[in-house]
């Protein structure tokens, strides 16, 4: 308890807490309960705030190269005007670990001692972290679009492992084996501003760990998340994978 | 390393302003910018036949004539509700009935569609088609 208090009073004195209306007396374990807006940071914005750069992404090469032709596929067809099929454009969740950075859609983590519950506003997808039991092992895990979470505290950094996403759900159509673990260490930087730096771990495909960071910022305390059901969907798939927009005829 | 749209998610994602801004930004970044002609503007005036605030976008539906004066309905493309409500939308923004005057960017098909770039409102305001107050950026550069 007395260490807590040190802490806090150090990082006032250190001028790391901001008095500003949102500020928090840091608890621990942390509590990252908010609902959080993807952050950029506009030019000119303190930069320490801004996820760091991913490191490269380096596929085995016999998994890369597929993958490589498959890019090349859909810059021809974006030059020829034209947009390939992605279970996206069928309203397909986007699962883990996409659902956590969708285009400028916030994210809201409900925290619980036992549980941390994700829910993304973009389609309205849901995982959970489990931070009171085991992680299973790969085999029994139903492979699916959110995986299996556990996590744990490592001081004030929430580290989750997630195993069991089917291979269908990819990271940006990067391939993945069943063998892949997703770990994510989260953390505040600050009371108003988040980081999720997410770690693909996959001996089978990947050469080395692939590691990009995910930025948030707390949205205004009275942002109320906004409802996303997919049921007006124009896009579809054409008979050559294409995707065509319907138009509504009258 | 600009994040460039290979997904393609059927909303209207102005996370373009994001590409510009997110070199290390690992948001999936889409849209389907490949289906309009971006460097094309069409204005249209003409009568709302139905506003649709859904997702993954949202949709003006509206009967115009066309260049040619040819009178044609058109399904105009706009982001979905969270995103338009940062600019000032609303679902009860537009109604049926109403006269409206829009500028587009037309499909390259050619077909009676478009990705709206703004909207001129029976009261007087503009709105554009993303979360801020102009218009959205077009294709990231890569």
């Amino acid at each position: 308890m007395r260490a807590i208090i040190f802490s806090f009073s150090c990082a006032v004195l250190l001028g790391v807490l901001p008095g500003g209306a949102q500020a928090q007396a840091p608890t621990h374990p942390p509590d990252f309960t908010g609902i959080w807006g993807i952050y950029r940071g506009a030019p000119g914005a303190d930069p320490k705030f801004r996820a760091p750069a991913p490191t490269p992404l380096v596929l085995k090469p016999e998994y890369d190269k597929p993958y490589q032709a498959r890019r090349a596929e859909e810059a021809a067809a974006a030059k020829r005007g034209e947009q390939l099929a992605t279970p996206g454009a069928e309203c397909i969740p986007y699962g883990v670990p996409t659902m956590m950075s969708v285009a400028i859609y916030p994210v809201e983590f409900i925290q619980t001692p036992k549980q941390i519950t994700i829910i993304a506003e973009a389609f309205s997808e849901v995982r959970r972290v489990y931070l009171d039991r085991p992680q299973e092992k790969i085999e029994d895990v139903a492979p699916g679009y959110y995986g299996r979470s556990v996590g744990h505290w490592e001081g004030d950094t929430l580290v989750v492992d997630t195993i069991g996403i089917k291979p269908t759900v990819t990271l940006r159509g990067i391939p993945h084996s069943p063998q892949m673990r997703i770990t994510e260490r989260i953390h505040l930087l600050a009371p108003d501003f988040l980081h999720d730096q997410i770690t693909i771990n996959d001996p089978v495909m990947l050469e080395k760990p692939y590691t990009y960071t995910v930025a948030y910022k707390r949205m205004p305390s009275d942002y109320e998340m906004v409802e996303f059901v997919c049921d007006n969907n124009r896009e579809y798939i054409d008979a050559n994978g294409i995707v065509r927009l319907k138009l509504h005829n009258k | 390393m600009i994040l460039h749209a290979f997904r393609t998610k059927a909303h209207c994602a102005v996370v373009l302003a994001a590409a510009i801004f997110g070199s290390a930004s690992m948001a999936s970044a889409h849209h389907s910018f490949t289906m309009f002609d971006m460097s094309k503007k069409v204005t249209l005036t003409g009568t709302v036949t139905s506003f649709e605030w859904t997702n993954p976008h949202s949709y003006i539906e509206i009967d115009a004539p066309d260049e040619k004066g040819v009178m044609k309905h058109w399904s105009i493309e706009l982001g979905s509700p969270s995103i338009l409500m940062q600019s000032g939308w609303k679902f009860s923004t537009l109604k049926t009935g109403e006269k409206l005057t829009i500028i587009i960017n037309p499909l390259k098909s050619g077909q009676n569609g478009g990705f709206l770039s703004q909207a001129n409102l029976p009261d007087g305001r503009v709105l554009y088609n993303g979360p801020r107050q102009e218009p959205p950026p077009g294709p990231a550069q890569k």
